[in-house]
């Protein structure tokens, strides 16, 4: 007995170790803590960071762009007015006076210049610079940009997407992506970064007290790296100021007094079909497909209610560019047997037969697509058309994808405010996109609606996609996902107009950290 | 067994591992620099970095030279490149190292340690109460996975106690030096350790056990409690040394098991660890990151292996002279 | 000289207490339908319910009965458990007889390989190669057991090593009895016990990788099984079901693991020492 004494006296030892009141624990006045599951997101300079939303928000709150956003709409940034001159496609953006880098240098238009020259032989991963056939500095403060042709998306896209980096620092720089010291994150943005770590997923920020448009509103923000689960706990112990949370609890943060902000729908996710091969070329057949899946008893069934139901024309319901006037496709199984039975499908025994053959098609999505998977499957299976569901590896269903090897995919992407997007992904090429071109009339309106600078008339030439893409089913859209973000009420923290950037549905903007 | 028969074995393992390692990618269907790099590396890479990592890695070659230009590369500690990370493969593992050799170190020697004297205790009462107690309770134990056991502990600790920290190393950002620091450490460490140890602790304590019964017969004890020496120097200096040698031997396959518990182990508590590393190259297929973890890991399991294969004829005088 | 080892695991408490937990596991896993009204893929908007009279460990996050799943997860940890355990029985029987038989540079180069596969960590190898190749249950068990044999065949070898050297043997060669005859009639039957014992550590170990794999979100996601139920309830710690969705799918994969090493123990302590030294459990 005396020998397990050392043994009980190390259990004991151990478990009182945890009793040691946390330090450091709660948040600190004058410190903004956000937490995120993911925590790395590359080093924050624009050729370092990575390629998702995130990484995007990491490099904002030093670099900044010509004009940005608000929770309505553009506002001026390093630019303070600007003007379009339609003949030449070109803007004129008149520049911030009292602007300087995290260094002391002034800010001035050559550094704009600078960036759109450097950045055609070092392409900003996010920014298709290409649309920029010419940037000229007029003065010192006073820079145009003349585009190749006219450009609808050009201040989402570009302008308002595009940081500006420094003249005097990357002149020099031949590999933009392996620039990582303290020189490459000097920006001209309310905080300067004090410190990343790439193991532990964090980032520490210091207000610039010498920010032209305002005052930081905290002296630090602190980005941490969490399991999602733990934000409520975290929100609601004080240790964390901000945080996404989960659905299921955003009621209860909010009952605890915290405030809960909800995202406007900006992503989606979409059934892909192949509309190159039999049966599913046949527009009926696709029309078929979307009557017999009932999009509001998804959202109950498989996001328990925290989403909404796609509308077959892709943009939202909420959108500015929504059309009410698109087909909805209300769940109706009778009409899209009616459809089969035109295509000279019968019904046997619960299964849909022609010729003989009863209709069977495949699904394939990734792993996390597995439950939605499932219920589309056997929704499908249950109407009469029996479902194959099958999960893989993501890289692989965007190469079969890619290949046209497959019948049916899930698949979902963001972006869904400028109406580029649609354009991008009916006609554009990629895995992601629909790759529908037998629709002339649709055809031209996408690639018409870029160019057109007329709000009124590409609104029109929107609403008009809408109804066709909805007409022509070549893709259905399933739902868009909602998603919460808790935080305690000390910064006004909102949802970009139009996400930040071009199009990151992140409330994470750098103009909620200033007075 | 002799020094050159354990050579011999670890050098095959060896290249099985590096077999493995090489032609899983190559036998991916498709473009053998996405099967190798994974996705984002297509994404990030120029043509030419392509064209010259094909040719480094003799991509459009026959096998056999292939592997040639691999066995070349990993020589100079080239592990590959990280598109995910932007990084060398590995840098990204040496930056997560040190917290898993910490809580993979402090778990090998705390359950090691504790079954040991578990396993004496219970050995030396055999068929009495306790022995049975703990011989029911540690094979209970052991049953429960660690990420199980992980799971609870920072579920009852963590979420519903709130005692416990919910993720990290360290108390991110809090700005504590010296002695503050080391206990913000150890608050960090104590749930992941505590589930590792619990995990693992049956297999020191059978060992041990049994191999205490079977000395306790051998005539040396009979002599030893016939001189008439106190229990305890008997359990542990007379009976108990001879049972810790099958536990040295062990000592490396515990290391290779207590390693895998601490990919588990890492996800649950979001732990920095080689094990978090190897999650999240899981989730993005970062295959080089991923043959990176494994060879690493598979080359200190067999190094381990090795070193305690080479001392324990020194140890174990009866061994040294049977070959 | 023949001890019954089935007698004797019947007579030890701890083969009492395995068996009985094995059997409580298989027979649920077996009557399952008759356990439950539910499908366990049937989704359903009647999402995270606490137990009820309808639900007897309430619903998961896309409404299925967590019952239910618990049942039919039963089947897949006990299906790849046993085919790997059985396959994996078959290569060591196999690899681990011929090399005692045949001897030389065969069983030289077959040792090599067994031992070094024996110390590089199973999990990791099967991650690396999931990684590459998501697997399906029977890829799976391919798998498995093609990386589980190797303790086996060393314990089996040595065994058979010291059978062949026994007189019976030596009268059969003699009389002019072929390898593979011997190795059918004469060798594989006295081995016996120490297969029973090689087949539950792979069961055990089968069943304890599996729901590691499930867990890790490698494998099939759609086979219903307890990885996969605590990986999903993991997710959801921060509401209050893990105690019905979480515990009753680790307790469950546990219990499981338990019957099987207190029936591996029974059995080993009635086989001797010789034997303890070599497992590799």
């Amino acid at each position: 007995m005396k020998k397990l004494l050392p043994a009980i006296a190390l259990i004991v030892l151990a478990v009182s170790l945890l009793a040691i009141p946390a330090c450091g624990g709660k948040a600190q006045p004058g410190v903004y803590t956000i937490a995120d599951e993911t925590g790395d997101w590359g080093f924050p300079s624009p050729y370092a960071h990575y390629s998702r939303g995130p990484g995007y928000v990491r490099m904002q709150f030093i670099f900044e762009t010509l004009v940005w956003k608000d929770a309505d709409g553009f506002v001026p940034q390093l630019a303070r007015e600007w003007t379009y001159n339609e003949e030449e496609n070109a803007y004129t953006f008149t520049l911030q006076e009292d602007a300087r880098w995290h260094d002391g240098v002034a800010f001035t238009a050559d550094d704009v210049v600078f960036t759109f020259n450097y950045t055609k032989e070092h392409p900003y991963q996010w920014v298709d610079n290409s649309i920029v056939a010419a940037a000229e500095a007029l003065d010192d403060y006073t820079v145009k940009l003349t585009l190749s042709r006219s450009y609808a998306p050009f201040f989402q896209d570009v302008a308002g997407a595009q940081p500006i980096i420094p003249e005097h620092i990357w002149a020099d720089i031949t590999f933009p992506e392996e620039f990582l010291g303290p020189e490459a994150v000097i920006g001209t943005g309310p905080y300067t970064l004090a410190d990343y770590s790439k193991e532990h997923g964090t980032y520490l920020y210091k207000a610039n007290e010498n920010y032209y448009l305002g005052d930081p509103a905290v002296a630090e923000i602190r980005f941490i790296k969490m399991a999602e689960e733990m934000n409520p706990a975290a929100i609601e112990d004080g240790s964390v100021n901000s945080a996404s949370a989960p659905a299921e609890v955003a009621a209860d943060i909010e009952a605890a007094g915290f405030s809960v902000i909800t995202s406007p729908p900006s992503r989606n996710g979409k059934l892909t079909i192949n509309h190159t091969k039999e049966p599913l070329s046949s527009v009926d057949f696709r029309r078929a497909l979307a009557y017999a899946i009932d999009r509001e008893a998804l959202v109950q069934i498989v996001f328990r209610g925290h989403a909404t139901a796609g509308s077959p024309g892709m943009m939202p319901p909420t959108s500015p560019w929504y059309n009410p006037s698109t087909p909805r496709y209300a769940y109706d199984p009778d009409e899209a047997a009616r459809l089969l039975a035109g295509l000279g499908y019968t019904l046997e025994g619960g299964r849909f037969v022609k010729n003989g053959e009863p209709l069977e098609l495949s699904l394939i999505a990734a792993a996390t697509y597995r439950d939605l998977g499932q219920f589309v499957a056997q929704q499908l299976t249950d109407f009469g058309i029996a479902i194959d569901f099958q999960t893989l590896e993501a890289k692989t269903v965007d190469s079969k994808v890619g290949a046209w090897d497959f019948d049916l995919s899930i698949y979902g992407h963001g972006g869904l405010f400028e109406p580029s997007i649609l354009t991008r992904t009916i006609i554009g090429e990629g895995f992601n996109s629909a790759r529908y071109e037998a629709d002339p009339e649709l055809t031209a309106l996408l690639n018409a609606q870029l160019t057109e600078m007329d709000a009124a008339r590409r609104k029109a030439m929107v609403f008009d996609i809408q109804e066709l893409y909805a007409a022509d089913m070549p893709a259905l859209t399933l739902y868009y996902p909602t998603s919460y973000w808790a935080h305690d009420g000390s910064l006004p923290l909102y949802y970009t107009a139009d996400g930040i950037a071009i199009g990151v549905p992140i409330p994470l903007n750098r103009m909620c950290f200033v007075r | 067994m002799t020094g050159k028969y354990h050579l011999i074995t670890y050098a095959v393992a060896f290249i099985i591992i590096l077999a493995l390692n090489f032609l899983l990618p190559r036998m991916m269907p498709g473009d053998p620099l996405t099967a190798i790099y994974g996705d984002e590396a297509l994404i990030a890479m120029t043509p030419e970095l392509q064209e010259h990592l094909v040719e480094r890695f003799a991509l459009d070659e026959p096998l056999w030279q292939q592997f040639g230009a691999y066995l070349g590369a990993l020589v100079s500690f080239d592990l590959g490149y990280s598109y995910y990370y932007n990084a060398s493969v590995f840098s990204v593992i040496i930056g997560s190292l040190p917290w898993t050799l910490l809580v993979v170190g402090t778990s090998l020697v705390l359950s090691t340690l504790l079954g040991i004297i578990l396993g004496i205790e219970s050995g030396w009462r055999r068929g009495s109460k306790t022995d049975r107690a703990l011989l029911t309770g540690l094979m209970g134990l052991n049953g429960f996975p660690d990420f199980f056991l992980g799971l609870v502990l920072l579920i009852v600790f963590g979420v519903v106690l709130g005692v416990a920290p919910l993720s990290g190393a360290v108390t991110p950002y809090a700005g504590l030096t010296g002695f503050a620091l080391f206990l913000d450490v150890l608050r960090h460490m104590a749930l992941p350790v505590a589930a590792l140890t619990l995990a693992h602790l049956a297999g020191s304590y059978l060992l041990t056990r049994n191999t205490m019964i079977t000395v306790l017969k051998a005539p040396f004890m009979l002599t030893a409690r016939a001189k008439g020496l106190k229990p305890g120097s008997i359990k542990y200096r007379h009976a108990g040394r001879n049972s810790m040698l099958p536990v040295l031997t062990m000592t490396g396959i515990w290391l290779g098991r207590l390693v895998t518990g601490a990919l588990f182990v890492e996800l649950v508590f979001a732990y920095p660890g080689v094990g978090q590393l190897t999650y999240q190259a899981l989730l993005s297929r970062d295959y080089p990151v991923i043959q990176g973890v494994f060879l690493m890991v598979a080359v200190s399991v067999l190094a381990v292996n090795f070193i305690v294969d080479m001392i324990y004829p020194h140890l174990d005088p009866r061994v040294r002279h049977a070959y | 000289m023949h001890i019954s080892l089935k007698r004797e695991i019947k007579r030890s408490h701890f083969g009492q207490a395995g068996l009985a937990l094995l059997a409580l596991v298989v027979i649920a896993a077996a009557i399952a339908p008759l356990l439950t009204a539910y499908d366990p893929d049937q989704q359903t908007a009647a999402s995270l319910l606490a137990p009820s009279a309808d639900h007897w460990l309430g619903t998961n996050h896309v409404g299925q009965d967590i019952w239910s799943q618990l049942l039919y997860g039963a089947r897949t940890s006990l299906a790849v458990g046993f085919g790997v355990g059985i396959l994996g029985l078959i290569l060591s029987i196999i690899f681990g007889v011929s090399s005692a038989l045949i001897g030389g540079i065969y069983d030289q180069i077959i040792m090599r390989i067994v031992d070094a596969l024996i110390v590089i960590p199973m999990i990791i190898m099967v991650i690396l190669v999931a990684a590459y190749i998501r697997p399906d249950l029977f890829i799976l068990i391919l798998l498995l057991a093609a990386l589980s044999w190797q303790g086996g065949a060393r314990v089996i070898r040595a065994q058979a090593l010291s059978l062949k050297e026994s007189g019976h043997i030596g009268a059969a060669r003699a009389m002019g009895a072929g390898r593979f005859y011997v190795a059918r009639r004469h060798i594989v039957p006295d081995l016996g016990p120490i297969l029973l014992v090689e087949f539950i550590y792979g069961v055990r170990r089968a069943v304890f990788i599996q729901a590691g794999l499930a867990f890790l979100g490698i494998g099939d996601p759609m086979l219903v099984s307890w990885g996969t139920m605590m990986r999903d309830a993991m997710s959801f710690s921060y509401l209050n079901v893990w105690q019905w969705w979480l515990i009753p799918a680790g307790v469950a994969l546990s219990l499981t693991i338990i019957g099987l090493t207190f029936v591996s123990h029974a059995a080993e302590s009635v086989l001797d020492p010789r034997l303890r030294g070599e497992a590799v459990a």
